[in-house]
Parts: structure tokens; C-alpha cells; sequence
């Protein structure tokens, strides 16, 4: 099957438009959500175009969710470094997860705020393209065994390199642990901070009427060609305020003329108000 | 030397390539004239120290590639740890954060098919000691596109696994000592 012309069916049929992601990768996982399936390209195109159920599965299938607690823990206390003068001066800051996945990002992020004695001065909100995802980023519930690990990366961040001085945190401190489920769910205050919302950044659009002081988009736009990708770089100029910073994976940097835009900060890239002529 | 017509050399490696690959570097000749493009497996949570410790050796620029980084004859690329990396068309990689393929993120599949893919019959895939099968598949690819297949000679592999399944799919081209791996680059000419 021509996966160009799938993805225009989808387009036509549905809410979401994959057309300019990068190729090579949305054909790898529409291959693996064909195999997994076991469709013929006619089932496949009939149930894209009547099944909403199967619509909204296949887009949490295509799209990558990996995400963990504290990934990169050693990127974190770096982003702080750079961020913590001027949260610290600030009344009150909104971040923007823009494709949290199931969020563990987002409630890492919000433990190592209220750490620094900053999450009460945070505004807080998280978005994904797949709703099933938004769901598990409301619900703040992981499996126990595959986030044991990360609990290593979360002493790494807190007391190997503290930050700002934390001390030692214990992690039933921010996480009801049910072993015998094998599961973790965030606690309470920490799942009522964040505001998630179904939200594709294919739109170009933010979804909230606010201003951002952070915009964490990390291993996301890595999906999307290069025309798509500045144009979100594009619409995160516009969401930033001044001096706002933008958070991105660890192997990914900024291309083309927004890359002008933005000032490199150690891992951030820091809006910047340079005025570019325009020469035609 | 021989005049040949590739684009870029392959490598993939696991249990024990890292010294394979270091001395590999040490001995490749400063003008070597094609991209290097390496996929080790390595620990997840052990991110820093393996680039660094290939620098050391390495006469050629050792890189660790952004996602949508140009590719550049010289220069060497190593598959960051905990993303896949792929090769694409207009000679740029891209990296993706995907499922482990084969228990292994970085995938030496991935990289080696889809290199396979854009570089065709002017790639060369080399295949190291390794405890597992990753880069097998990876290989057939290459040998169906008839790229140049090389393995490391498996009397000569800490584990052989990895070699073993590569001739388990095909039979390589070459079967050679990791000095006879450098003697058989540097004498490259393009």
C-alpha cells in the first residue's frame, strides 16, 4: 500500500493529519500496526474510515510514547541550573508538556519543582495528541517494576547532583506504591496541578489562552519533517514569553531560520527578542 | 588501494566490540573517505563516557548525531545511547525513541537496514562480536541490496553470537580479524 495515500485517507476521514511527519518513520509504524493487527490494506482503510475506536487506538499505536520518570537524569539539574534564577523572581510561571505521553515527564518535573519549593508559583499544563494518553497523564498510574529503575535517576537528580541543595526525598513521598498490582499512582495534589488536554501539534495552534515561561517538547518533533517542525518551533516563538526557554530531547537541536530566534542556554533554547529585517 | 565506489561503512557490535572498535578507529587512516557510522549496544543509564572514550583512539572526528544531523564523508557517527538511529534518503539521520528492537535501543538493525536502503549496493556492513542476534537482519538487507557484507572472524570474537547469525541468514562476503577489518578500509579509495 502506498502509505501516502493511507494517510490522506485518514486525513480526510478522521481528526488526524500525519502527513508531514517525516516519512521513514510513520511508514515504520504504520508497517508495525498493520503486522500487529493482522489487517488487510481494506479492512485497514474501511475501519479508518467507520471505527472511531480503532482510529484512536491507531494513533496511540503510531505515535511513540516512550517516555519515563526523570529519562535523562542527568539533563535535568542542568535545565535547572538555567531556569532557577528566574522562576525564582517570578509571582507565578506556566510550562507547557506539549506530547507528554502518559506524563511521567510531567509529574517528574512537578516533583523536582515542589523539591525547589516552587510548585505552588506553577501553572501547570500537559497536552497529547492521543486521548488514551491524556487519560494516563490524569491518572498518573504506572507499572511499579518498570519505574523501579527510574528510582535510581530520581536519587541521581536529588542527591548526587542535588539541586539547589535538596536532600534526600523518598518516593512514596510524591507515589502511592501498590506491589501487589505492580503498580504507582502520583498523589493527589500532584495529579490535580496539571491540566491535560487533547491537543495535536499538527494544528500549529496552542489549545490554552496563556503564555509560557517553559515549553517542554522533548523527543516529539523528532517525528516530523523539517517543514513541520519549524512551523511548531514557529508557534513556541509565539507562545514563549520573553526570556522564555523551550526544552528539547537530548539529540535534538534547532535547524533553519528559527534557530536565530531562539539563544542556546546550556540544554535550552532561550527566546530571544533580536529583530530580524526582512529582506523581501 | 583499491578504487571502489561505496558511500559509507556500517558497523554494528555488542559484548566486547568496544575495544574492536577503538583500535578499529586508532587504525584507520586520517583521510579515510567515507562516514563511519557506528551502533553499539550499550548500557541504558551509562549515557556519557563511550564517545569519549572512542575520541581518545579515534584519528577521525567521533560524533554523536543529532536528529535531521547531515551526514559527512570522514567523519565518525555513533548511535546516541537509548535512540534508535536511522539513515534516511537525503543522507541525514534520524533518531526515534521507539520500542527496543531485539531488547536493544539502539537497534543495530535499524541503523544497518535502513543505511541498506539509502546507500544500496555502495555500502559496506561490518558486524562485530556480540552476544546476541541484532544485526543480522540488519545484514541480509545489505547483501540483498548487494552492499559488501564483512563479519568479524568468529575464532577472533569475545562472543560470537552475533557473527554466527549473521552467516545463519547469509554467507558474507568477508570473514575477517579486526586488523584485517583495517587493512581491508584504509586500502579504500574512492
Amino acid at each position: 500500500m502506498d502509505f501516502k495515500h493511507y494517510l490522506q485517507v485518514l486525513k480526510d476521514h478522521t481528526p488526524y493529519d500525519f502527513s508531514n511527519y517525516s516519512d521513514n518513520s510513520i511508514k515504520r509504524r504504520l508497517q508495525k500496526v498493520i503486522a500487529d493487527n493482522d489487517l488487510s490494506i481494506d479492512e485497514l482503510l474501511a475501519k479508518t474510515q467507520n471505527d472511531k475506536a480503532f482510529v484512536e487506538q491507531l494513533v496511540e499505536d503510531i505515535t511513540v510514547n516512550t517516555t519515563e520518570l526523570f529519562r535523562d537524569p542527568e539533563e535535568w539539574p542542568a535545565f535547572y541550573e538555567v531556569l532557577l534564577p528566574a522562576l525564582k523572581g517570578k509571582k507565578t510561571f506556566n510550562i507547557w508538556h506539549a506530547g507528554c505521553s502518559s506524563g511521567m515527564e510531567v509529574y517528574s518535573n512537578m516533583i523536582i519543582l515542589n523539591e525547589l519549593g516552587l510548585l505552588d508559583k506553577a501553572k501547570i499544563y500537559a497536552t497529547d495528541i492521543s486521548h488514551g494518553m491524556v487519560r494516563k497523564c490524569k491518572n498518573g498510574n504506572y507499572r511499579y517494576e518498570f519505574n523501579k529503575r527510574q528510582l535510581q535517576a530520581f536519587e541521581t537528580i536529588l542527591i548526587k547532583h542535588p539541586i539547589a541543595g535538596i536532600s534526600k526525598v523518598d518516593f512514596s513521598k510524591y507515589f502511592d506504591i501498590d506491589h501487589e498490582k505492580d503498580q504507582i499512582t502520583a498523589k493527589e495534589f500532584l495529579r490535580k496541578k496539571v491540566e491535560v488536554k487533547q491537543h495535536d501539534l499538527v494544528q500549529e495552534k496552542s489549545p490554552f489562552y496563556c503564555k509560557f515561561d517553559i515549553i517542554f517538547c522533548r523527543n516529539v518533533l523528532i517525528y516530523f519533517n523539517a517543514t513541520l517542525q519549524s512551523k511548531i518551533y514557529q508557534m513556541f516563538h509565539r507562545q514563549l514569553y520573553p526570556k522564555g526557554a523551550m526544552i528539547l530531547g537530548s539529540h535534538e537541536s534547532l535547524t533553519g531560520f528559527y534557530k536565530t530566534k531562539f539563544k542556546k542556554n546550556g540544554p535550552l533554547y532561550v527566546k530571544t527578542n533580536a529583530f530580524h529585517y526582512k529582506y523581501h | 588501494m583499491i578504487k571502489a565506489n561505496y558511500k559509507a561503512v556500517v558497523i554494528g557490535g555488542s559484548a566486547g566490540s568496544f575495544s574492536v572498535v577503538s583500535k578499529l578507529l586508532s587504525q584507520l587512516r586520517e583521510d579515510f573517505p567515507l562516514p563511519v557510522i557506528i551502533c553499539l549496544h550499550r548500557l541504558k543509564h551509562v549515557r556519557s563516557g563511550l564517545v569519549e572514550s572512542i575520541r581518545l583512539k579515534s584519528k577521525l572526528e567521533v560524533i554523536e548525531p543529532n536528529d535531521k544531523q547531515t551526514i559527512v564523508a570522514g567523519k565518525v557517527y555513533l548511535a546516541p545511547s537509548n535512540y534508535h538511529l536511522f539513515v534516511e534518503y537525503d543522507n541525514t539521520f534520524s533518531l526515534s525513541t521507539e520500542e527496543p528492537l531485539n531488547h536493544s535501543r539502539p537497534s543495530i538493525d535499524n541503523t544497518l537496514s535502513s543505511a541498506a536502503y539509502v546507500y544500496r549496493n555502495k555500502l559496506i556492513g561490518i558486524v562485530l562480536t556480540g552476544a546476541n542476534k541484532d544485526g543480522a537482519k540488519g545484514m541480509k538487507d545489505i547483501a540483498d541490496k548487494k552492499g559488501l557484507t564483512i563479519i568479524q572472524d568468529p575464532k577472533t570474537c569475545e562472543m560470537d553470537t552475533m557473527p554466527k547469525s549473521v552467516q545463519r541468514l547469509i554467507k558474507p562476503e568477508k570473514v575477517l580479524s579486526p586488523d584485517e577489518i583495517s587493512k581491508f578500509l584504509n586500502q579504500l579509495a574512492i
